[in-house]
């Protein structure tokens, strides 16, 4: 281990780099406090390439430090970026730094074999397609990997957003990026985008307007992609405004509209709840509520 | 007509099986004999392509085996006619001119008569059966407007082809059945559709078709996937939501107004031909067709009676 100063090492050259993202404050805190502890390692050239550390390199740079504790190697690419990889692997990888330790073995002429052992050993399926979707990560744009990262997206919703057009990804991008959304709710977001795109041709901004919540969004789009569920729900939701239904009476309908029956539910605590519940329900078949409601799930009414 | 690998492999168990059918939704009855696993045709919507492991074309054909099971089934029933089909995990007539499967089953059906059988196709050609075909034996066609074969089921036959082909099997002395499956919603499909049953009114006899099935586009959250991936636009038109049974169908008001306008413009060629709709609920039945099943026996009875009717209790 040596001492290396900081002007001479390239810190430009990131073909080995693989961290993200870039920044990380309890890293730079720490190194503010206590320094380097795990040396960085450099490609013996001069200046010096960095092939592990990128990270640790950038604190230091920004804490202008002028030198860092190093271990340097004389290493061909290849083997130097195993090691960048292996240096990182114990930690783990998050999604982006998978599809770029891929995607930097494509580019230095690994062989499929050797990609599918890392792809293995990263937790992801050895398959041409998959390689394919990490090396498109890969290349995505800054802002578009940093939400797939900040929004922990799982593969299949990566793989439904990078079926997009780059313009209509910007459109997602601004719609989504500020919002709070679940796992499910976000895949239920990119089937409907996916739908009025397959069906119009083609996604413009009105398609995609940025609401206050994700729950806003996704009922805007259920109504461009589901007219007539959304219009029965509507009517069902006016049903049961009229029904008045009191605590401990409950009708559950099931929310496709497809079951032909429906459930009501009487919590009871004594035989006086039952009397109540079942005199509030022959009064909603007396007003025709049921016989609505029914209406509705018999496909009756459009 | 297909690179497709072929291969001929041992099935361990029966090859002759209930159609699974779908929970909660009303089920014919059907047997299924499954002769071949994959399909040549590659229809874009076609379930295969989500349950099936690859594209290769299984073969599994031990006729002595296959007739022991018939037999012990035709043999044992006595309270249904059974139907039995191989067109269900594969065509039954797109590969049969080169590898010649279904010959034995239309010998042995004749030969039987106590039982039905049906030849399940988009493949308009089955003239190396012609010589063989008896009334036992049915020849059945899935129809669709041009415009969605076009645009779907590329590798098939066309509807004209197809509908000549089921002339000549009426004219030959067989039974022909049609499918109106899968009935997909696009923009004109209802002029796309009035126009083919009135194809179907001018080609075909109606005395001489013994079942017409409609069955509105359905598919597991699988193939819903691959369909967004390949941009379906003809399959992803309609408004879909998840049955009860996980699959994606159209919403229950729509395959209602759906199946009513079929209804009535088959019944308009010929009041008397007997319509059924394939997987659907009881309260659909009601409402689309006026019928009141309660459960699947119920449409396994309507069949019994339909058949015993044309063939004039011989079987």
């Amino acid at each position: 281990m040596t001492n290396v100063p900081l002007a001479r090492i390239d810190l430009k050259d990131r073909r080995f780099s693989l961290s993200y993202p870039p920044d990380d404050e309890d890293l730079r805190w720490s190194i503010a406090t206590v320094g380097i502890v795990q040396p960085v390692i450099l490609l013996d050239r001069t200046p010096r390439i960095p092939v592990a550390g990128w990270r640790r390199l950038r604190c230091a740079r920004e804490l202008r430090l002028r030198e860092v504790p190093a271990i340097i190697v004389d290493l061909d690419e290849k083997t130097a970026l195993l090691r960048a990889i292996h240096d990182n692997l114990a930690r783990g990888f998050n999604i982006i730094e998978k599809a770029a330790a891929v995607q930097a073995m494509d580019r230095f002429g690994f062989s499929r074999e050797e990609i599918f052992g890392l792809m293995a050993r990263l937790g992801l399926s050895p398959h041409e397609k998959v390689l394919s979707t990490f090396l498109r990560i890969a290349s995505l744009d800054a802002r578009s990997r940093d939400f797939i990262f900040r929004k922990n997206l799982s593969l299949r919703n990566v793989e439904s957003f990078l079926r997009f057009e780059g313009k209509e990804r910007r459109r997602i991008l601004a719609a989504l990026t500020g919002l709070r959304v679940t796992e499910s709710t976000l895949r239920e977001i990119l089937e409907m985008l996916e739908l009025i795109r397959i069906r119009k041709g083609r996604l413009t901004g009105r398609d995609i307007p940025v609401m206050e919540s994700s729950d806003i969004l996704r009922a805007h789009l259920k109504q461009k992609t589901h007219p007539i569920l959304s219009s029965l729900a509507k009517k069902l939701k006016a049903i049961r405004s009229a029904m008045a239904l009191p605590p401990g009476l409950d009708i559950r309908v099931d929310p496709f509209l497809e079951k032909e029956y429906i459930d009501i539910i009487v919590k009871i605590g004594s035989e006086d709840d039952v009397e109540a519940a079942l005199g509030k329900v022959s009064e909603l078949v007396a007003a025709g509520h049921i016989r609505r409601i029914l209406e509705l799930t018999k496909g009756r009414i459009r | 007509m297909s690179l497709q690998k072929v291969e001929f492999v041992e099935t361990p168990g029966n090859i002759v099986r209930k159609c699974p059918g779908t929970k909660h939704h009303i089920c014919c009855g059907y047997q299924t004999i499954d002769l071949v696993e994959g399909c040549v045709l590659s229809c874009s919507y076609c379930i295969l392509k989500a349950y099936l492991r690859d594209d290769t074309i299984r073969i599994s054909c031990k006729p002595e085996a296959i007739i022991a099971e018939l037999d012990g089934m035709i043999d044992h029933r006595t309270d249904h006619i059974l139907r039995f089909g191989t067109g269900e995990l594969s065509d039954s007539l797109a590969i049969d001119r080169r590898y010649n499967l279904n010959r034995f089953l239309v010998d042995y059906f004749g030969h039987k008569r106590k039982a039905i059988l049906e030849l399940k196709s988009k493949w308009a050609d089955f003239s190396h059966l012609l010589p063989h075909l008896n009334p036992y034996t049915v020849i059945s066609f899935s129809v669709s407007p041009q415009r969605f074969i076009d645009a779907e089921e590329t590798r098939t036959s066309p509807i004209h082809k197809r509908l000549k082909a089921a002339r000549l099997a009426q004219d030959s002395g067989c039974f022909v059945g049609l499918h109106f499956d899968p009935v997909v919603i696009y923009d004109g499909f209802e002029r796309d559709y009035r126009y083919l049953i009135a194809d179907i009114g001018r080609m075909l006899d109606p005395a001489r078709i013994l079942w017409i099935s409609l069955g509105t586009l359905r598919f597991p959250p699988a193939l819903y996937d691959l369909l967004l991936q390949r941009r379906r636009r003809y399959l992803l038109s309609g408004e879909f939501i998840r049955g009860e049974d996980g699959k994606y169908r159209y919403i229950k008001t729509e395959r209602i107004r759906i199946y009513r306008m079929l209804h009535r413009l088959l019944k308009d060629i010929d009041p008397g031909l007997f319509i059924y709709l394939c997987m659907e609920r009881a309260d659909v039945w009601k409402e689309a067709l006026g019928i009141d099943l309660k459960d699947s026996e119920g449409l396994i009875g309507l069949f019994d009676e339909r058949v015993k009717n044309l063939y004039g209790g011989t079987l």
